[in-house]
């Protein structure tokens, strides 16, 4: 895969904590996501994971720890306490478990909301439908027929979202999600629902979301295959702690990994 | 025939028109006992378009029948009944789908009111139609906006309304307040200052309480309006109280070259009201299809996916509650200017409801569907409040909107003239491979 895996971090969670209650869904919980890379987070079911996410994307929020983003530009954002658009609009984007598309909006609007709607509008900017206003109109409209393109929607585009096969729906989240020009893309479940054909598609749609777009990949993934073929780094979580992390092949030796998660499915995963 | 399906038919059929039966019969009253309102409903014999006279009670028995045989008889063929009615009911959707259409009808609806008043002759039906339909058609807009575009439940509609009135009174110095300025200013400048302060409230109302969701949105609203009606009605050293003023002054235009007074006929207000209701179809026409009314749509349809894309619902939902509330000040202004008279009356939450099934009627989300249905309901009421055909009583109204509402919602759940993305909401939300839930939001929580 890509040689040039640059060392920076883009990414820092530490000892990140988050309770409902009695119920501890993340403890201590410290994660490094380093720029350009496609990172993974596994674990069972409950272990954590997607909370891992909404904390990260600002949809909840940790009563301990810090979440540090580093933008390109060599800014860091301390992402707690901020709002989810706040987030958005830095650059971090996500999708989730089960879509959440604008179901009854067309393939190009639902684009076209996540290409406009980080930029700013006033009222009297949209009223007045002034030569700045058109401009940004058209800038988003080419950035919508790109990722068409890209995601491979092309002739989808008219219809609507709720007219989608489960597949078409996935590919259009991530570009909507990338449509807000993000710096890191969290994928959560990205491959749930599909069938074999359209998983191998993902994944392939996944790598060139960081090689052609150079957006680091954070996702959570049930599919062994599909992780193991794709992610260069894993950590995973049990009981909303991190148990192990390394590559692939690190956390498919490691002993304490087979005996907390992998379990019977271990075999299946080396053949 | 006698299938226990058919009877169970029957016997809905009957409790149905049994409940017509006595809807339609002589009002019980407080010092009546309560067997008038069975014996008016049922007992009392009456003619039948002079034919023959029968005891209600078997009349409608008649009826019932009469239903139950045309519906037994025919529901062999109820799909093609239905396919049929579908078919009709697509009709102005494909008659519309065509842009030259559309705009034709546009063209002849404008000729249709431009023409209206010559038509019109007696100035009591012009006034009613300005104050109860032109009124009112502004206000549905208004409340289109936050309600249909971006789905925020508003109960206290009736607040913008009698801020934009209040506004009016008090800038033309016809309320014990002191008036701002020293001379009462005309009433015409009134209206982009009416139409700021009901903005201006609506920021207020919005910035605190938009963060609540659905229905705790909808009992702040509620809360909101009962505050300003109870201000309005006690604070007699401020806004006249109960009794309200009657002095406000009538509009008058003054450039210099040319002056211009409205007086009491009521046939020049009609023109200024029509111009502002286009002008706001225009403004909100533009504004659901601008970036803006996007936004509305993504935070209508998925908060949560809304926020995932950046944007901001506070700040989009506050312009929503700020815009939806100008054509309701506008409303205040331009009822204060016709009548001269306002009270905490005109204000209620009932005004509220109104507003609100008016834009439920004629479609959430879609402008004219809402233009076209304030009109007809408000016709229609105007007329029957005027004319009280076939019996009908003033205190019987909601009870026949209340009825309408739920044929609308069993039938035309999306409107009169649905909007075509409102339409599709409703069409997804009947499929059932929509998941929605928060569940989704948290995935695997415990």
């Amino acid at each position: 895969m890509s040689g040039e895996v640059t060392t920076d971090l883009i990414i820092r969670a530490e000892h990140l904590t988050l309770r409902f209650g009695g119920v501890v869904s993340l403890r201590d919980v410290s994660i490094d996501m380093r720029r350009g890379e496609i990172l993974a987070v596994i674990g069972p079911n409950g272990a954590g994971k997607t909370s891992l996410f909404n904390s990260l994307s600002g949809v909840y929020q940790p009563q301990e720890g810090s979440i540090t983003f580093m933008a390109h530009d060599a800014t860091a954002l301390s992402v707690i306490g901020k709002k989810a658009h706040q987030i958005a609009q830095a650059g971090v984007s996500r999708t989730f478990q089960a879509s959440r598309l604008f179901s009854a909006l067309s393939v190009f609007e639902n684009i076209k909301i996540g290409a406009e709607s980080h930029r700013g509008i006033g009222l009297v900017g949209a009223l007045v439908k002034g030569p700045g206003t058109r401009r940004g109109d058209h800038q988003s409209d080419e950035v919508v027929i790109d990722l068409l393109t890209f995601v491979g929607l092309t002739r989808e585009a008219n219809l609507i979202a709720s007219q989608l096969s489960y597949g078409a729906r996935r590919r259009l989240e991530i570009a909507r999600a990338l449509a807000t020009e993000p710096e890191v893309i969290l994928l959560d479940e990205p491959a749930a629902g599909t069938n074999p054909s359209e998983k191998l598609e993902l994944a392939n749609l996944i790598r060139r979301v960081r090689d052609e777009r150079g957006v680091s990949v954070l996702l959570i993934e049930h599919d062994m295959k599909l992780v193991m073929s794709l992610a260069e780094r894993l950590y995973v979580l049990n009981f909303g702690s991190v148990i192990a992390e390394g590559s692939p092949e690190e956390v498919r030796a490691n002993p304490v990994v087979i005996d907390a998660y992998l379990g019977s499915s271990h075999e299946e995963t080396k053949a | 025939m006698f299938s226990p399906a058919n009877l169970k038919r029957l016997f809905m059929i009957l409790i149905i028109v049994g409940v017509v039966a006595v809807m339609t019969g002589t009002p019980g009253s407080s010092s009546a006992p309560p067997t008038t309102g069975v014996h008016g409903s049922f007992l009392e014999r009456v003619s039948w378009f002079g034919l023959f006279v029968a005891p209600r009670w078997l009349l409608f028995l008649t009826f019932g029948v009469i239903i139950w045989l045309v519906v037994s008889l025919y529901r062999p063929r109820a799909r093609m009944i239905r396919r049929r009615v579908d078919t009709v009911f697509a009709l102005p959707k494909a008659f519309t789908a065509k842009k030259s259409t559309r705009v034709a009808l546009m063209v002849l609806a404008l000729v249709v009111v431009l023409v209206l008043p010559k038509f019109v002759h007696e100035s009591f039906w012009m006034y009613l139609i300005v104050e109860q339909i032109g009124v009112y058609v502004l206000l549905a807009l208004g409340l289109n906006v936050v309600v249909g575009f971006a789905g925020l439940l508003d109960l206290g509609f009736a607040a913008f309304y009698a801020i934009g009135a209040y506004t009016t009174a008090w800038l033309t110095g016809a309320l014990p307040a002191p008036a701002l300025f020293h001379h009462p200013i005309p009433i015409l400048w009134v209206i982009p200052i009416g139409i700021a302060a009901a903005m201006v409230f609506g920021v207020l109302l919005g910035t605190p309480t938009l963060r609540l969701r659905g229905d705790y949105l909808a009992i702040v609203t509620l809360g909101f309006a009962l505050i300003i009606d109870d201000f309005v009605e006690t604070q007699s050293g401020v806004t006249g109280g109960g009794v309200g003023s009657s002095l406000i002054s009538h509009p008058a235009l003054d450039l210099g070259f040319w002056h211009y007074r409205w007086g009491i006929s009521p046939t020049p207000y009609y023109y200024l009201c029509l111009l502002f209701i286009v002008v706001f179809i225009v403004v909100f026409t533009s504004l659901e299809h601008s970036r803006i009314g996007r936004a509305w749509v993504a935070i209508r349809e998925d908060e949560v996916a809304a926020e995932s894309v950046g944007i901001n619902p506070l700040k989009y939902k506050v312009m929503a509650f700020a815009v939806g509330a100008a054509s309701g000040g506008f409303g205040g202004v331009m009822s204060a200017g016709l009548v001269g008279i306002i009270n905490p009356a005109l204000f209620t939450y009932q005004v509220s409801v109104n507003v609100l099934v008016l834009v439920i009627f004629g479609g959430m989300g879609s402008i004219w569907g809402v233009a076209l249905g304030a009109c007809v309901i408000q016709a229609v009421t105007s007329y029957l409040d005027n004319y009280q055909p076939w019996g009908y009583q003033i205190n019987d109204l909601y009870m026949y909107i209340g009825a309408l509402l739920i044929i609308m919602m069993i039938f035309r759940p999306a409107g009169l003239l649905p909007s075509r993305r409102r339409a599709r909401e409703f069409a997804a939300a009947k499929g059932d491979e929509q998941v929605h839930t928060d569940e989704v939001l948290t995935g695997d929580q415990p």
